[in-house]
């Protein structure tokens, strides 16, 4: 017996839970699937590249271990399988925190979030620069470990951290620090936010399609799922957060949180 | 590829397309063997694309096999060598609620439970619940023409579709039923086809409100017969249950669904040992899967060994529906369900609905212990119903352990449902299936009541239709004369013939035979039909309601070939040949007659008179008699709630109702038109409005 038999032998009756076979309608993007095509790869019966496509057609919402009756742990054993399988890529280093305040920001792109949100609450605010969103598309590693810890230790378990991005998001979580979004710091001008994992209120899918390793690995697919969550959200205004960019590439109307701010402070 | 329809031949998808599950398909996977992939995966995304890939596999001369979430069991949607599989997944377009004719249409490739969740966010439901609800799509419960756990109350699929949009290599995109311009006898034909004749692509389906009231119970039965006579008498009294299970002995047991008692309060001495040695080998780690293999590999010794320590039989028993129904018609079938089965309380009940979609998980230890784990679902008149399960369970018992449980029933008889599992190749897979079907022919029941037939059964399903299969390759030569969509699905003819007269029915069954030309009044003088249609078979299915039976059995002479049809009160071997039979042949048909017993009818001059018999109908009123004769509106109702049900009637009729003596009140026939409902033409309705029949039939 191996440790994707019971999915492997599962009706696959994940499939309607899960964000990418919904959204991509590929066979092989249905969970159950994935675990039995790993179970091959296993037996020697599919290739190592198609086992590393396979384990990627996934945004590690763990909407399949929620739907399962018995709730079998598939998105641990896809990380695990996915760090065996893609190459470690050292992520970049973690930069110093910047300035004082109350709040740190980690600003993912060229946009001054944290210099907006000092303009918008009154008062200092610091930030931490990332270029690749923490390292998140490597976070699933074991060599991802030395990385978390320095994470930590920047950011410290006291600090008020605040996001924009669903990737940094992830990684954070993964470190056990706290955070918050940009929009439950400040109180925008914008209708009820809803529609992606970073948002509070009604999910219509569990994941836009906008994380990883599906984006990367398989951006088309990504894309789908994202025009599907279109389809199904219930309002045309999304949060940003996780997936403002990734939305807007599925021609959806993104109402991206950091804007609103940077017009608020007329920036 | 020149077409601009996405697809994929990368090896990923091709393999992924190569499986449904069918269990010998697992099997054969679990063990390493495989043969080889379809060429190339297609996700077309209207029924125009659809149309553009049967246009160029023609052109190529390559079978096409339609795809949609692949949870059939029987090897009919599985990707096969050099093939195109055509997903019908990207076809996910879902409508609003119509809520003037209580419908909704949704892309094929739409799957059950997101089409269930789209209903409940706007008050309604389909009714259809499969346990495969969360892995199936729309297009394939009508390609296989699928039944949910509440068929009793909703009906089977079939019963549920207005119209159809499909897509054939010759007459590309068309559409039938409501609204459709192809002939409406192509609506049976398509319906459990299986792909063989076109694809699927839009489904328009008859809704419901969710309900308001649900109620379940559980009932403990010493005698298999007495429960199957108890339910008998529940859905020949049209007292309309959701769910009616009956549980034999072993499923009882091994199913672990109920602890029966006897007087004194204490489980016997034989059962309370096996339980408690069960458990003790259950609790001990590490031992599972050789106790499990010991069993598997002695199935006689263990199914003797269970029914001689089985202690009677459980049966779960559900309505739903408007509050005030639920509790008329649930008092009535509690009385006679109490008179020999003992009331376990609503725990058992309960406890199914819980677990109704989590059975298939059961199926996963049988394969990971190196066994075959399957089921089979079967169908046949009461009467009929201990000996198919006598028979079906000696020759599955030879090489596997098996239990089962009686569901999906119907005034006119109902389904058993086997699971067995063994050990053993392929070969002993294939002779168990081989038995089993046999003996569900001998013993005179339809093959299938909803899993279809795929590659599993297309032998004997040919067998059991006969001469019938003219039917199904007549619209085959018009719709795909090369033979492309699903090769070697549904019907293959090898010869085997299933030539046993039509059955004498006995009393009970409340079943009776006439030529399929005989009038009303002639088969009036037999006995009273349950649904008196003026001509066979009525209306045409989306226009009548789904408890509104035209015949059960066709049978009839075809070249001189002896052909019957409709071995049970519903099957899924293939189309619906019925009709097809019966203007072929010099048939008699087999319909369904009313029990004596209560009866009420009222007769009311409210101002509108078909617009509150739709209301009626929508308030959850399942009338016997429900027209407009003389500008009067007759209500009636059958059965042991008959009185009942006339008072709740009268309470929601303006001005009320007045009893008046029972008649019989024929049903018209003919295909009709939606009209409004004070049309001085109308002459029927239904939950999806008030319809008269259309001018060339007047």
């Amino acid at each position: 017996m191996t440790a994707w038999d019971t999915c492997a032998l599962c009706p696959r009756l994940c499939r309607s839970a899960c964000p990418v076979a919904s959204g991509s309608g590929r066979e092989a993007s249905v969970p159950a699937t994935i675990a039995w095509v790993l179970r091959e790869w296993e037996h020697g019966r599919v290739s190592e590249g198609d086992a590393r496509r396979v384990a990627t057609l996934c945004t590690d919402c763990g909407a399949c271990q929620t739907h399962c009756h018995i709730h079998e742990p598939l998105p641990e054993r896809l990380r695990r399988v996915r760090a065996a399988l893609i190459p470690f890529v050292e992520p970049q280093p973690i930069g110093e925190v910047e300035g004082d305040g109350e709040h740190v920001v980690v600003e993912v792109d060229e946009r001054p979030v944290a210099t907006w949100l000092a303009a918008s609450v009154g008062r200092d605010v610091r930030r931490l620069v990332t270029s690749d969103h923490l390292g998140a598309v490597q976070m699933h590693h074991r060599a991802f470990e030395s990385h978390r810890d320095v994470l930590a230790q920047r950011l410290g378990r006291e600090a008020s951290v605040v996001v924009t991005d669903g990737r940094v998001a992830r990684v954070l979580r993964s470190a056990g620090i706290a955070f918050r979004w940009l929009h439950q710091v400040v109180t925008l001008p914008t209708d009820p936010i809803v529609g992606s994992c970073a948002s509070p209120g009604e999910r219509p899918m569990a994941c836009c399609g906008g994380a990883e390793p599906l984006r990367s690995h398989h951006p088309e697919d990504a894309r789908r799922v994202g025009e599907r969550f279109g389809q199904r959200a219930v309002t045309s205004t999304y949060a940003d957060g996780a997936c403002a960019s990734h939305l807007r590439e599925c021609g959806l109307q993104v109402v991206d949180v950091v804007e609103v701010l940077r017009q608020e402070v007329g920036a | 590829m020149q077409n601009n329809v996405r697809s994929s031949i990368e090896r990923l998808d091709r393999l992924a397309a190569s499986r449904d599950l069918w269990p010998l398909g697992t099997l054969d996977g679990w063990q390493g063997r495989r043969g080889e992939l379809p060429e190339r995966v297609f996700w077309p995304a209207s029924a125009d694309e659809v149309a553009t890939v049967l246009r160029d596999a023609t052109r190529e001369g390559v079978e096409v096999v339609p795809f949609g979430a692949g949870s059939g069991v029987c090897g009919g949607a599985a990707g096969r060598a050099g093939s195109w599989v055509l997903d019908t997944k990207g076809l996910d377009a879902i409508s609003d609620v119509d809520t003037a004719s209580w419908s909704v249409t949704a892309g094929a490739g739409v799957l059950g439970q997101h089409l269930e969740d789209h209903l409940q966010s706007q008050g309604f439901t389909l009714g259809h619940s499969p346990s495969s609800l969360a892995c199936s799509t729309v297009g394939g419960w009508a390609a296989a023409r699928s039944a949910g756990q509440f068929s009793s109350r909703y009906g089977a699929f079939e019963d549920m579709v207005l119209g159809l949009q499909a897509v054939s290599p010759t007459r590309g995109v068309f559409e039938v039923g409501a609204g459709g311009t192809a002939p409406d006898h192509w609506m049976d034909l398509l319906l459990g086809s299986e792909g063989t004749l076109a694809v699927i692509t839009r489904v328009t389906m008859r809704v419901w409100p969710v309900p308001g009231a649900r109620w379940l119970r559980g009932y403990h039965f010493r005698r298999l017969d007495d429960a199957l006579d108890a339910m008998r008498r529940v859905v020949q009294g049209e007292l309309h249950p959701a769910v009616l299970r009956l549980y034999d002995p072993v499923d009882t047991r091994i199913g672990g669904r109920t602890r029966p008692k006897r007087a004194d309060g204490r489980s016997g001495l034989a059962a309370r040992w096996l339980s408690a040695a069960l458990a003790r080998i259950d609790a001990a780690p590490g031992v599972k899967p050789r106790t499990l293999a010991l069993p598997l590999a002695l199935p006689g010794l263990l199914n003797r060994v269970a029914s001689g320590l089985s202690s009677g039989c459980l049966l779960i028993a559900g309505w739903e529906g408007e509050a005030e129904g639920v509790e008329a018609l649930s008092e009535e079938g509690h009385r006679i369900l109490c008179e020999r089965g003992a009331d376990l309380g609503e725990e058992p009940g309960e406890r199914w609905y819980r677990s109704r979609h989590a059975v298939s998980y059961k199926l996963m230890p049988i394969f990971e212990r190196g066994g075959f784990a399957d089921t089979m679902e079967v169908a046949a008149p009461w009467s009929l119903l201990p000996e198919v399960y006598r028979s079906v369970r000696a020759a599955l018992g030879r090489t596997t352990v098996v239990m089962a449980h009686m569901s999906h029933m119907y005034p006119e008889g109902g389904c058993i449902y086997f699971s067995f599992a063994g050990r053993g190749d392929r070969d002993v897979y294939g002779q168990t299936w081989e038995a089993a079907l046999s003996a569900v022919l001998a013993a005179g029941g339809t093959l299938s009541h909803h899993h279809g037939v795929g590659l599993l059964k297309a032998r004997h399903a040919a067998a059991e239709i006969g001469p019938a299969i003219a039917g199904w390759r007549a619209l085959k030569e018009d719709l795909d004369p090369d033979g492309l969509l699903n090769a070697g699905r549904v019907f293959v003819d090898a010869g085997l013939q299933a030539v046993e007269p039509s059955p004498r029915h006995p009393p009970e069954d409340h079943l009776a035979r006439s030529a399929s030309t005989a009038s009303v009044e002639e088969r009036s003088s037999v006995a009273e039909p349950s649904w008196p249609w003026r001509t066979f078979p009525g209306l045409p299915r989306w226009q009548r309601l789904p408890w509104q039976t035209p015949w059960v059995e066709v049978a009839g002479f075809v070249d001189g070939v002896f052909c019957r049809l409709g071995r049970g009160p519903r099957s899924a071997v293939g189309p619906d040949l019925r009709r097809w039979l019966a203007e072929h042949a010099d048939s008699r048909v087999t319909w369904a007659t009313a029990p004596a017993g209560d009866r009420w009818l009222g007769v009311g001059t409210p101002e509108q008179p078909w617009e509150v018999a739709l209301a009626l109908l929508r308030s959850d009123l399942r009338p016997a008699i429900l027209t407009v004769r003389a500008g009067e509106l007759l209500v009636g109702f059958r059965g042991p709630a008959a009185t009942a049900l006339g008072a709740m009637a009268a309470r929601r009729v303006p001005g009320g109702l007045v009893s008046t003596p029972w008649r019989l009140e024929p049903l018209p026939s003919g295909p009709m038109c939606p009209c409004d409902s004070d049309d001085p033409r109308a002459a029927h309705v239904t939950t999806q409005g008030v319809f008269r029949l259309v001018e060339e039939e007047l």
